[in-house]
């Protein structure tokens, strides 16, 4: 705390820079003067570089021993409502916010020539979407949580809109649209547990868990009823208006038609930032929020999830296989990816969660570096139909060798990412039921074949049309933004060590919170001390009853 | 001898700062014609005035909240009480009408229509609306609507060249008319079962199951949900609103629901705080404007009939917090009063500037590609509607927040996720307006290329109040003064306290 609040630097560096660049930009106007052009430009760039900088140092002032939040910065912001500045960061947003960081000045490299309109909006929308990114992963406090939650919605619905493909305004709206009918239940939800406590604890607060040291209460230590209250505020139905908010946004089956959608009409690096980051945010949601706030509930409905995760890998796998638009296809392949994701996470064992985790870094680096490649096939052919491709690796050897790696890498061949996340999700699965573990191990071998399938049809075979003989290769710009892609891909899947050391107490510390929890809820085994608590809300009666 | 009575002249400053103001503006108007100076002069002259009297009464009003007395003006008959409640919407009143008084100057130039009425007009319309907010009594409340709907009745007819003008003035005054009659015998009845006109000796005196006093209670209600917009007396507003001046539109859709709502509140509250089901009927009466109000506005083509459906819809929010009842609700009520017109103050101001010639931007084509053009006015205008559909960030974000978490902690859930739903709908309708802007080509159309400076000042003034209610409403470090939120609660919390 005495030292640099490295956090909130992070997060609110590039708003920071919009501000610098719009005073500039006023300044000029009443100065008379013409600014660069480039100007905003650079300084985006340079901004997003001094953010991933900055996050670097994050990466290496965490101590991966400790369980506890660190980098914790609170402030009062509105105390009488118990809303506070309180952000910190654990194994699990660590890994997160550094992926963010780093893709933002990766996309904008990318999109360096895709993007050659409305530059300032463009950079301005860009910095507004890291900052809401990075401040979701960093928020203790619901309200803060929240306000950088939708706060993402309004940059990524603009990018889509504005810079994206011919139906993008319905796919904008679309996306806007879905992910605010789960938000705002979230919020009624939010504000029930927020009143919960207040009656409990005589006190308001949005503090996820107190500050370490002061001794107060927080959201974590609110008894939510199972049973025995108005229906309004039992664990099943809070849970289900969290869960609505985060599928919509992972997406699970049948909540994912707005992404395929967005995924088509966005831009390239709208494209890689939905599904990177902005994906992520539903499966941080669970691991964050609703997994430790309801974990009776979230217990019962393991069946449920489980049941709507295989769905998903089954049917994003088998969709994927007949799309003839490859962006189209990466996208459903997203969808069965992120059924891999909520499978780990619903296993509610240490594999499980952490494989779901990494899961999440990992298709952030593999599906972001894959919407890269689609986007460079797609400025040299305006075209992303398959069947307009073939034998692209004779002009395109280089493309075509990193094509390969990355297809490898999202299909979970060992050595690299995804092989080490995969293989931890399908260990806890099993753990749980060996059925369950089965059918995804199907839908491995489903994924890999679509993707298998699509790579042959483009990179190999002879080259038939004739405007494929004469594409230009990467050029040293689009090398490098792939190259630094893979340098995370190949870490983590030779030495994941690294990155599962930063998660395991995490994710310790939450399956411990959720089984302390458990015990305390009244319809819980009751220890006689976290009873005590219980018993000034709840009547006796109904506890005996339950 | 007749003994004067004790007058407590402090009850009464801003209403008379008001009227007196809007005297002033006439006399003022005579005087400059008189030196032969142009209209558009005079009429810069005149909001400079009006801007000084409202500003003014806005003064007193927030001196007289600080100071927290609550004077009536005359104790032994206390007709009005100007407590906490009363001035904090005195204040919005005033500050309500300075900015539709502001936004006006350009608009009526490009429209021909300066005349000094119109400031006189908007000056005595909110001297009625300050009368309402104070008004603990039956007749002095009714004095006050209709003292702030005769002068309104006359601006929505004040383009009187234009046919929808003409209809608009038409159909307000008939059917506002008839509201009145409505709410008079409410009144009247009320008075017959409790034998006052004080609200707090019908309080006393009410008997909730006294049929007479029930469907007495129930046309005064009736009559207030007229002047508020709700569903099922909402059909004047879209026709009203879409014919008047667009600045006009302005007032009426802010500073009437505002002195409307806080009249409604303290009559409920205070007069009518033991009749039954009182809170059940606010809360089927706001189910029904907000699905009614969002729904509506969705298939809206016409820019202005779709912001009046939405503030049909705001105003089922509204009554969102009066079924929840009780002084955190009240206090969400005002703030969000003020979020809702300082956003909506905004729409207008953007949508006036873009008036040339007497064209007017009404339809939602004429805003493609505005954002190329008018990147700043585009941006706020953005801003304004992101902050009624109420994403988080801006103003309209936290007064929604308030009013749910109101409804929760009076375990009305069903009308908490109800608002939740129809806030997605009206995002929908919101967002048209920025797609627009942002995602369409530019047509060639004939926008004004410069906004009046006024018209700048008041979309500068609004964007800052709608960040700063949205970021920080309890002030910041480095503006510790502001505590918008202690300021709505000290005013709530001024409510309930009858002698």
């Amino acid at each position: 705390m005495n030292e640099l609040p490295l956090l909130s630097l992070v997060t609110f560096l590039p708003v920071a820079s919009i501000l610098l660049l719009l005073s500039a930009e006023a300044a000029a106007a009443f100065g008379g003067v013409r600014l660069w052009p480039g100007l905003w430009r650079v300084t985006g760039l340079v901004s997003a570089l001094l953010t991933f900088a900055l996050s670097w140092l994050l990466w290496a002032g965490y101590d991966p021993t400790r369980v506890e939040f660190q980098f914790v910065e609170h402030a009062a912001w509105i105390p009488d409502l118990g809303i506070h500045y309180y952000a910190g960061i654990d194994g699990v947003s660590l890994l997160l916010i550094l992926l963010t960081t780093a893709l933002v000045p990766i996309v904008m490299i990318a999109s360096w020539k895709e993007v050659t309109h409305s530059l300032p909006s463009w950079v301005f929308f860009l910095l507004l979407l890291e900052t809401g990114m990075v401040g979701t992963f960093a928020a203790l406090n619901l309200f803060q949580f929240y306000l950088f939650w939708e706060l993402m919605l309004v940059p990524m619905a603009f990018v889509i809109g504005i810079w994206g493909g011919p139906r993008r305004i319905h796919a904008a709206v679309k996306f806007f649209l879905f992910t605010l009918v789960g938000s705002l239940l979230m919020l009624v939800a939010i504000l029930v547990v927020v009143d919960l406590h207040e009656r409990q604890f005589g006190a308001m607060t949005f503090d996820l868990v107190a500050l370490p040291g002061s001794g107060g209460r927080a959201l974590l230590d609110t008894v939510i009823p199972v049973a025995g209250a108005p229906w309004w505020q039992t664990q099943g139905w809070l849970f289900g208006a969290f869960a609505l908010a985060f599928a919509i946004k992972i997406p699970l089956v049948p909540l994912h038609t707005w992404l395929p959608d967005a995924h088509v009409e966005a831009p390239t690096a709208g494209s890689v930032l939905l599904a990177a980051v902005l994906l992520k945010m539903g499966a941080y949601g669970f691991v964050r929020l609703a997994l430790p706030l309801f974990p009776l509930a979230s217990a019962e409905l393991v069946p449920v999830f489980f049941g709507l995760a295989l769905v998903g890998i089954l049917y994003g796998a088998l969709v994927a296989m007949v799309q003839t638009d490859v962006k189209k296809l990466v996208a459903y392949s997203s969808v069965a990816h992120l059924g891999f994701v909520v499978l780990g996470i619903f296993a509610l064992n240490v594999e499980g969660l952490e494989g779901g985790i990494l899961q999440m870094v990992n298709h952030g680096l593999s599906t972001g570096a894959l919407f890269l490649l689609v986007g460079m096939l797609y400025e040299r052919r305006h075209s992303r139909e398959i069947s307009e491709f073939g034998g692209i690796a004779k002009p395109m050897p280089v493309f075509a060798a990193l094509f390969v790696i990355v297809v490898m890498s999202s299909i979970g061949v060992p050595m690299l990412n995804g092989f080490v996340g995969e293989f931890l999700i399908l260990l806890g699965a099993f753990e749980v039921s060996p059925a369950v573990g089965a059918t995804a191990t199907l839908g491995v071998v489903l994924a890999a074949a679509a993707m298998l399938w699509m790579t042959r049809r483009v990179l190999f075979g002879p080259v038939e049309k004739p405007e494929n003989r004469g594409l230009i290769d990467l050029d040293w710009r689009e090398r490098g933004v792939l190259v630094v892609l893979l340098i995370p891909i190949l870490w983590i899947g030779i030495h994941p060590e690294t990155f599962l050391k930063r998660l395991h107490p995490s994710v310790l510390e939450l399956l411990r919170v959720m089984e302390e929890r458990a015990a305390a809820t009244p319809e819980g085994a009751a220890g006689p001390e976290s009873a005590g608590t219980a018993a000034l809300w709840w009547p006796p009666e109904r506890e005996a009853g339950g | 001898m007749i003994q004067a009575p004790d007058l407590e002249f402090a009850a009464v400053l801003p209403l008379l700062a008001l009227a007196v103001g809007a005297f002033g503006v006439l006399v003022a108007e005579l005087w400059l014609t008189a030196r032969g100076t142009g209209p558009n002069r005079a009429g810069t002259a005149l909001v400079g005035l009006s801007a000084a009297v409202l500003l003014f009464a806005g003064i007193l009003a927030a001196q007289g909240f600080a100071t927290g007395a609550a004077p009536s003006f005359n104790p032994a008959h206390p007709l009005i009480r100007l407590d906490r409640f009363a001035n904090f919407a005195t204040a919005l009143v005033a500050g309500a009408t300075l900015l539709a008084c502001l936004l006006s100057n350009g608009y009526l130039q490009e429209k021909r229509l300066h005349h000094g009425e119109y400031y006189a007009l908007l000056l005595l319309s909110a001297a009625g609306m300050a009368l309402l907010v104070a008004s603990v009594d039956l007749v002095s409340a009714f004095l006050g609507i209709e003292l702030l709907s005769i002068p309104l009745y006359v601006l929505a007819g004040f383009d009187r060249g234009a046919l929808r003008s003409n209809e608009s003035s038409l159909k307000y005054f008939v059917l506002g008319s008839f509201a009145s009659a409505i709410l008079l015998y409410g009144m009247a009845l009320v008075y017959g079962a409790t034998g006052a006109t004080h609200y707090g000796a019908i309080a006393a005196a009410l008997d909730p199951t006294n049929r007479l006093a029930q469907i007495g209670v129930g046309l005064v209600i009736v009559g207030f949900t007229f002047k508020v917009a709700a569903v099922p007396f909402h059909q004047w507003a879209p026709d009203v609103y879409e014919g008047a001046p667009t600045s006009v539109t302005a007032f009426m859709a802010t500073a009437v629901k505002i002195a409307a709502f806080v009249g409604l509140a303290r009559i409920a509250t205070e007069a009518f705080a033991n009749v039954e089901g009182l809170r059940a009927l606010f809360g089927a009466l706001s189910a029904a404007t907000m699905v009614i109000g969002s729904f509506m506005a969705v298939i809206q083509e016409s820019v202005k009939r779709m912001l009046a459906y939405s503030s049909i819809s705001h105003a089922g929010f509204l009554l969102v917090a009066l079924a929840a009842g009780g002084d955190e609700a009240h206090a969400a009520l005002l703030f969000y009063l003020a979020v809702y017109s300082v956003a909506l103050l905004g729409v207008f101001a953007a949508i006036v500037s873009l008036a040339h010639r007497g064209q007017e931007a009404e339809r939602f084509e004429d805003f493609d590609g505005l954002a190329s053009i008018r990147p700043g006015l585009a941006a706020a205008l953005a801003l304004f509607l992101i902050s009624l559909a109420g994403i988080p960030g801006t103003a309209g974000f936290f007064g929604k927040l308030l009013v749910i978490l109101a409804a929760v902690r009076a375990e009305q859930l069903p009308l908490a996720i109800l608002m939740a739903l129809s806030s997605v709908v009206s995002l929908f309708y919101y967002l048209r307006l920025p797609v627009a802007m942002y995602m369409r080509p530019l047509r060639v159309r004939d926008h004004r290329e410069r906004s009046d400076f006024l018209e700048l000042g008041v979309l500068a003034a609004c964007a800052v109040l709608v960040l700063w209610l949205g970021l920080a409403p309890n002030g910041l470090p480095a503006l510790p003064g502001l505590h918008a939120v202690e300021w709505t609660r000290a005013s709530a919390a001024s409510l309930t306290q009858l002698p």
